[in-house]
């Protein structure tokens, strides 16, 4: 088996963003820390399963973006992928999916993966569409939200169950070559190995640049962002901590929850 | 817009989803030209009739023995067979485990533009949030065609009385070109009854940390006579608590006069599971964090420092 995967960098947390006046794009405090999207750590988390499982099978790790996502990318060869890919994208504020799996699409066709794995959602720009617009650029089949997998590699399928609203499955049979997005809580990702680790500090990553694989027309730009409608902010309980809980206390008692 | 705009609406325990009225609702602010519904099922002709009556657009019943249960391939292909014939043309899907598996295949299937989790439109900008809720970005549709997907709850249903009922068309499904079977539907591993009957519900988010620190919760909910603890996705994924306790979409929906999240950044699908509750407390580093938005009363403040204030402070005003 031959599979890949698809991690994004993502900031580590949401408090390091802000919004640049200048450009209405979303700009990083000095003090910005990035990582894997959590949904991407399942995903590579489960190609490493796959490998456990069928022997002779590779993963490799692909990702969209400026020079600082090289960082995730070694984070997945930390964990156990084998082999690096990194497609060199400008940091340009808004970036479409559609781009992003034009150019994945681009680098895979000839590649003969059998299964291309990517995170449900992107935790910063929550559009859950990457992995079916690679799936549907490739003409695969595919199946989101995959909370379980099972390969029958003698028959080329794939049974997954699909988490839908309210914790139900549905379960899914097809053939591979395919494309999964994968819900987080299907493994626990593993923490990296020493001897990952060091593999994955001298391992150079293939770089490609998006302008050679040929970047698309846009099919959406972004007319900026804001924050959302603050008249629908809470009360905020003014005051030190001590004056805070005092006033919760109130709060409750008012309200009858505390007796 | 002169395109034609299509609705797929969803079937929920054999009834046409809220979801899809309040997909009436938002073509009616795109277009003043009507809507048509398309309904997929195995057998559909009573509830396309339906959706067709009360909102008094044209539908399509769709049918087929394979469409019985959701199907990527099966109802991306029959989807397709419909439209195809009026692309360019907008479509609209609910934002659910359904809309976000379709909407990108039928976008690329069209070369349209893919806007997905859309609360709001004005002026050709589709407004959807980012980064858990803490900005809100704007997208303009740059192609002919355009595919989008409503967060659930974002546009009322549609309630207004049709002159007369839309048209009905039914349509057999072909079977589709490649093998893909659903072939089972399972019922959720996890339910809690505790969560359903509690009136006090204290959730605990990735902000508490580690494991050790979810004992600040349990004391916190044991202050509150009838109350359990709820978590979000994050906090079971990490092992912190069992599955049984998540909130939210692909969790418990819950409402209990009293929801108390701390540590909870307030993402849609963790909202949608709790913003019913009829007083919402947050607890939270952040003073931005979107789940502010939902509550009645916020505190910014570390909750491993200032959950055990509250609980001295609580033990002093007790005489
Ligand atoms: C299809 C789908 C379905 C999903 N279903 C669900 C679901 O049913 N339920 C659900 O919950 N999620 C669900 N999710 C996941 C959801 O998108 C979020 O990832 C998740 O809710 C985030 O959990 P969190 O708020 O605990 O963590 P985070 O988003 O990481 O937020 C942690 C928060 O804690 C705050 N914080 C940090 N330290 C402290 C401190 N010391 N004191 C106080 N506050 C602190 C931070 O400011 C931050 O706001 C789903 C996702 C997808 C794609
Ligand atoms: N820039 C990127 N590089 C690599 N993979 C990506 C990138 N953007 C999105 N993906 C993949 O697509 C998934 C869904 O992202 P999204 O459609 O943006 O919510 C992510 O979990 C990743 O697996």
């Amino acid at each position: 088996m031959k599979i890949l995967v698809c991690v994004k960098q993502v900031p580590d947390s949401c408090e390091t963003l802000h919004i640049h006046e200048p450009t209405g794009w979303i700009a990083n405090l000095p003090s910005a820390v990035f990582r894997m999207n959590r949904f991407d750590e399942f995903a590579v988390e489960e190609s490493l399963l796959i490998k456990e499982r069928l022997p002779g099978t590779v993963a490799h790790a692909l990702s969209v973006g400026p020079k600082r996502v090289n960082s995730t990318i070694r984070r997945a060869l930390e964990m156990g992928a084998d082999h690096g890919i990194h497609i060199l994208y400008p940091d340009a504020g808004y970036i479409s999916p559609y781009t992003v799996a034009t150019l994945i699409t681009t680098y895979a066709r000839t590649k003969d993966y059998d299964l291309i794995l990517a995170g449900i959602m992107a935790e910063d720009d929550m559009a859950c569409q990457t992995g079916q617009l690679i799936a549907a650029l490739m003409d695969l089949p595919y199946t989101t939200s995959v909370i379980s997998s099972e390969i029958d590699d003698e028959a080329g399928e794939i049974v997954v169950g699909r988490e839908i609203e309210g914790g139900r499955r549905l379960m899914v049979r097809f053939e591979l070559p395919a494309v999964l997005t994968i819900q987080s809580g299907i493994n626990t990702p593993r923490y990296p190995s020493l001897s990952n680790v060091m593999r994955a500090r001298s391992q150079q990553h293939e770089v490609i640049r998006a302008e050679d694989l040929g970047i698309p027309q846009v099919r959406e730009t972004c007319a900026g962002l804001r924050l959302p409608d603050s008249a629908s902010m809470g009360t905020f309980i003014e005051g030190s901590p001590r004056e805070k809980a005092r006033k919760m206390i109130q709060v409750l008692h008012e309200k009858a929850f505390l007796p | 817009m002169g395109i034609k705009t299509f609705i797929i609406a969803e079937v929920e325990q054999g009834a046409i989803s809220k979801e899809t009225y309040e997909l009436v609702s938002f073509a009616g602010t795109l277009s003043e030209r009507r809507p048509v519904i398309i309904v997929l099922g195995r057998d559909i002709e009573a509830q396309a009739k339906e959706v067709a009556g009360k909102t008094g657009c044209d539908t399509i019943a769709v049918s087929g023995e394979h469409l019985e249960l959701y199907n990527t391939q099966a109802y991306s292909e029959a989807i397709m067979d419909v439209i195809r014939p009026d692309s360019p043309c907008c479509v609209c899907i609910g934002h659910t485990s359904m809309g976000y598996d379709l909407a990108p295949f039928i976008a690329v299937k069209q070369n349209a533009a893919c806007i997905t989790a859309v609360e709001s439109v004005h002026g050709g900008l589709f407004s959807r949030a980012i980064c858990s809720g803490r900005f809100t970005e704007d997208i303009i549709p740059e192609t002919e065609s355009v595919v989008v997907t409503i967060l659930p709850g974002a546009f009322p249903q549609c309630n207004s009385e049709p002159k007369g009922s839309g048209s009905l068309i039914t349509v057999k499904a072909t079977l589709p070109k490649r093998k893909s079977r659903t072939f089972a539907v399972t019922e959720s591993l996890y339910r809690d009854h505790a969560l359903k009957d509690a009136e006090v519900i204290v959730s605990a988010g990735r902000g508490v940390g580690k494991k050790e620190n979810i004992s600040l919760i349990k004391t916190l909910a044991s202050v509150f006579p009838k109350s359990a603890v709820g978590a979000s996705r994050s906090v079971c994924d990490l092992g912190w608590l069992e599955y049984n306790h998540q909130i939210g979409t692909t969790g418990q929906s819950v409402s209990p006069r009293l929801y108390i999240a701390c540590g909870i950044s307030g993402a849609i699908q963790h909202v949608s599971g709790m913003k019913d509750s009829q007083n919402i407390m947050a607890i939270n580093t952040d003073p931005n964090a979107a789940i502010f938005r939902v509550a009645h009363w916020c505190i910014v403040e570390d909750l491993t420092t200032f959950i055990p204030i509250f609980i001295e402070e609580l033990k002093k005003s007790i005489p």
